[in-house]
């Protein structure tokens, strides 16, 4: 959901107009003594003169006004919304309110007791604008407030139900900056002007940097429509406390700081940007470059989030660490994590899987991880997600639940992405240094999809092609495979709506990939937004396909990649040649495949000896 | 307007509501528990959908959804069941329990459909919380179908909303963690299911882990009534050779109405 634009402060006839042409859903007035002061009857008539747009509204500022004032000169302007911007009370607000009939929305200016302020207006206001407060002027001073703040506002705002507009200070050029915080609307008004009149042009890049910046998801953690929070009453407390932190650790620079010094020091951060020289040579077709994932500590890319989550879970003050893990390439990351700051970590693994991956569950054991093994349902990593749920449910006061990917309920989706992040940032940051530009296509492998999502995010807005590989194990047209996308329906799986792979009952189907780490039924919810709105592409690729692309990796780049990475790589093999030279291929080597070597000699045991 | 919003329910004391899961063991089988249910007097019957992942349930019911699964169960399974006990006699209050997904794969209006067939008065769907059922709300309004809405001893400030849209009873979750048999219950639940009565504008039931008569008496005497849900769906299961055997399922039904009958006392 794109944020609200008002466009406040119509001087003239001619500012309303071009207010009128914008994509802008609020047009507001000034009423009270102010340089933009216009008179109840001005706007009558510009508003004959010219109608407004059917989703317009008209917005009637008033600052210590008598009740009767108000409704008399919103009811002769036509006003949809009567903005009470001074220090209106709330007999003074409901008054308003039933005389005329239309909205009002109470400014409130950002000062310390100002949440509590917008409480005392709950049931009453139908929206809020929240505003800098200054020594001798009712906002329209150009000043920003501490936009830090902003969720909390946007948080209460939410609970009541009604919009909240952030007013002061905004203009083209820290917009973007401001919508990092999400607020739900934006108020500008000296933001989009020129000389003192409204500037069409400034109007414009406003009205474009809202809608076509991509953002998702929305408050109630929705991609589209898929996401959510999906889950049983009483983890909802739970998701609530953990969605308070992660906004309250956002955008605050001291967690910034130990972060990136975890990621530094100890994982070996910044990772490589590799050119493959030989593979492109061989492939044939465009320049390909990898962003080395497989270069940090434990091996993937799964680092960045454990570690992150971890100092997260530290500073909420829990003393466990409970993680899910298929492979045990997560639970790995998280039991490293657990250790590095002091934490117990129990790991959840299937039966099954513990039987597969016998190395690296005594590789958590070593790192003093206890492992619970799972035996209900297929005893894979669907199971072991359910227990970990389930576990968490029963413990949610001491323990911290560290989901490996970009699934499970909000916040998760968005904190694992972001937290990925850093992979996309500095693939941009090292092209731009390297080859002075952005590359033309972007791949990376996607089971739940962290990987890829931290890959793409940074490149979202940018005319770059993204591309996500899931498994499709003996193929999409067996049973026998994982490619959620391809193959899936929308579904609720692990506290989320995504698409699912589901028997026509509704039941979860076992998939199937000879990569552990794409083996989950289901995928990452903001990766089924994007495919169905069309910024990414998913295509799926089998066992054989990855295993014959990781070979070649070895063999021109002295480079094992882990099976899941291979995948990825298996479309390189196949579209490099479509593409010429002077283009570029960026893939995402999310990890190593020193943890497959047992794997890959079974399947390549007799002919590669 | 259903059995569950009607004074009969309503007014009722000491409510008791049991938990079972349509075709466990078999189809046929959880049919005719029903019935012995209603023969033991209970107030209303929680009919239970298989599902792969129940993520609110213990191992027992766990088990049992895979055992009824393999019986052929499903969603569409369980309202023809409950229209086929309905046929039979079944005149309780029913509400369907159910995770998400099945709906959401059947399809809401074709459930609803479905239930107004099988004349049951109610749905619960653990995994849809208060902020993602508000299309299910408005169409169970129109059917006349009560949505019933968990609360948890969790719930704290969101528990004010949640009553207010109360519907048929309110499910006070009585344990963190999933269902299941407990042997001991927080002291604070009392006090918080307490301060739950005064806004609930509808019965509010406690459940979730509830297995012993004491501990039946204990909650009906702070709630308006129990559920008890895994001591008998592990009762029926350990009694699955005698329910399925011809000669023996007679007595079978009759322990688990005996059993019934001596948690309600
Ligand atoms: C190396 C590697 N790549 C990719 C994945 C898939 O996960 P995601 O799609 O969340 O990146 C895994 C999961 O274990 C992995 O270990």
């Amino acid at each position: 959901m794109n944020p609200i634009v008002k466009f406040c402060g119509m001087r003239s006839f001619e500012d309303y107009q071009k207010a009128v042409s914008t994509e802008a859903s609020m047009i507001g007035f000034i009423f009270a003594p102010s340089k933009r002061q216009v008179k109840a009857a001005d706007v009558s008539e510009w508003t004959r003169a010219k109608p407004y747009k059917a989703h317009q509204q008209l917005v009637g500022v008033f600052v210590n006004e008598s009740v009767d004032k108000m409704v008399q000169q919103s009811i002769e302007a036509g006003l949809h919304i009567v903005q009470c911007h001074g220090s209106e009370t709330i007999e003074e607000v409901t008054a308003v309110k039933k005389g005329t009939g239309a909205l009002v929305y109470k400014t409130i200016h950002h000062h310390e007791g100002a949440l509590e302020e917008m409480r005392q207006y709950r049931d009453i206001a139908d929206g809020f604008v929240v505003d800098t407060k200054t020594q001798d002027a009712w906002g329209g001073t150009g000043v920003t407030f501490d936009w830090q703040a902003i969720p909390k506002y946007t948080e209460e705002a939410n609970r009541q139900n009604v919009p909240c507009l952030i007013a002061g200070g905004v203009t083209v050029d820290n917009l973007a900056k401001l919508q990092r915080y999400r607020p739900l609307g934006i108020d500008v008004s000296s933001g989009i002007e020129s000389d003192e009149k409204k500037d069409e042009r400034k109007m414009m890049a406003m009205t474009k940097a809202v809608n076509n910046t991509y953002q998702a998801p929305d408050y109630l953690g929705r991609f589209g429509p898929f996401g959510g929070k999906y889950v049983p009453e009483t983890l909802m407390f739970a998701l609530e406390e953990l969605e308070k932190a992660y906004e309250s650790i956002r955008h605050d620079e001291e967690f910034a700081r130990q972060l990136h010094k975890e990621l530094k020091e100890y994982s070996g951060r910044p990772t490589a940007l590799t050119h493959a020289e030989r593979l492109s040579d061989h492939y044939g077709g465009a320049t390909i470059y990898l962003k080395r994932e497989d270069l940090n500590h434990t091996g993937a890319h799964k680092i960045n989030n454990a570690l992150a989550q971890g100092l997260l879970a530290k500073k909420m003050g829990k003393t466990q660490i409970i993680a899910e893990t298929g492979a045990g390439q997560h639970g790995v990351a998280s039991a490293t994590v657990a250790a590095r700051f002091g934490m117990s970590c129990k790991v959840f693994m299937g039966a099954e899987d513990i039987r597969r991956q016998e190395l690296n569950v005594f590789r958590m054991r070593l790192l003093g991880a206890e492992v619970i093994e799972v035996h209900s349902g297929g005893k894979t990593l669907k199971d072991a997600t359910n227990e970990a749920i389930r576990h968490w449910v029963a413990n949610v006061h001491d323990t911290f639940y560290l989901i490996g990917s970009v699934v499970g309920p909000h916040p998760y989706p968005m904190m694992v992405r972001d937290f990925q992040s850093i992979i996309g940032e500095e693939s941009k940051k090292q092209m731009n240094e390297r080859i002075g530009k952005l590359p033309d296509e972007i791949v990376a492998c996607v089971g739940g999809g962290s990987n890829a999502m931290g890959m793409f995010y940074p490149f979202i807005n940018d005319d770059v092609k993204l591309t996500g590989i899931e498994a499709a194990g003996k193929g999409t047209e067996t049973p026998e495979h994982a490619a959620t996308l391809t193959k899936g329906r929308k579904g609720v799986l692990h506290g989320s709506l995504s698409y699912l792979l589901q028997d026509e009952d509704g039941n979860i189907i076992e998939p199937y990939s000879i990569s552990a780490g794409l083996d989950y039924p289901g995928i990452g919810p903001e990766h089924a937004h994007l495919r169905d709105i069309g910024r990414v592409k998913y295509e799926a690729v089998t066992d054989d396909e990855a295993m014959a692309a990781l070979q070649d990796l070895c063999q021109f780049e002295g480079i094992l990649p882990a099976i899941e990475t291979a995948h990825a790589l298996a479309y390189v093999k196949q579209n490099a040649q479509r593409m010429s030279k002077d283009q570029v291929l960026l893939v995402c080597l999310s990890g190593r495949g020193d943890k497959d070597v047992h794997t890959i000699q079974q399947v390549l045991g007799g002919d590669n000896q | 307007m259903n059995k569950l919003t009607e004074e009969r329910f309503q007014k009722k004391e000491n409510r008791f509501v049991p938990y079972i899961m349509s075709c466990h063991p078999t189809y046929e089988a959880s049919i005719e528990i029903a019935l012995t249910l209603q023969e033991a007097g209970v107030d209303a019957i929680e009919w239970g959908v298989p599902f792969s992942d129940p993520l609110a349930d213990g191992p027992v019911i766990q088990q049992a959804g895979d055992r009824a699964r393999k019986a052929g169960g499903s969603l569409r399974k369980a309202l023809e069941g409950m229209k086929e006990a309905r046929q039979q006699g079944l005149q309780a209050p029913v509400v369907l329990f159910t995770y998400v997904n099945p709906v959401l794969s059947v399809g809401f209006e074709k459930v609803i459909e479905g239930m107004k067939e099988a004349e049951i008065d109610g749905i619960l769907i653990p995994d849809l919380p208060f902020e993602e059922s508000e299309e299910l709300r408005k169409l169970c309004n129109e059917a006349g179908i009560s949505l019933i809405s968990l609360i948890a001893p969790s719930s704290s400030h969101r528990m004010e909303k949640i009553s207010r849209l109360g519907d048929g009873f309110l499910y006070y979750v009585t344990s963190l963690g999933v269902t299941g048999t407990r042997q001991s219950f927080s002291d604070q639940i009392s006090h918080s299911i307490n301060e739950l009565k005064k806004t609930a504008t509808v019965p509010v039931l406690a459940g979730f882990g509830i297995s012993t008569r004491d501990q039946v008496r204990h909650f009906q005497s702070i709630a308006d009534g129990v559920i008890v849900g895994s001591a008998l769906v592990r009762f029926i299961g350990e009694r699955e050779q005698a329910l399925l055997s011809e000669n023996e399922s007679k007595e079978a039904l009759k322990e688990i109405k005996e059993f019934v009958q001596e948690l309600i006392s």
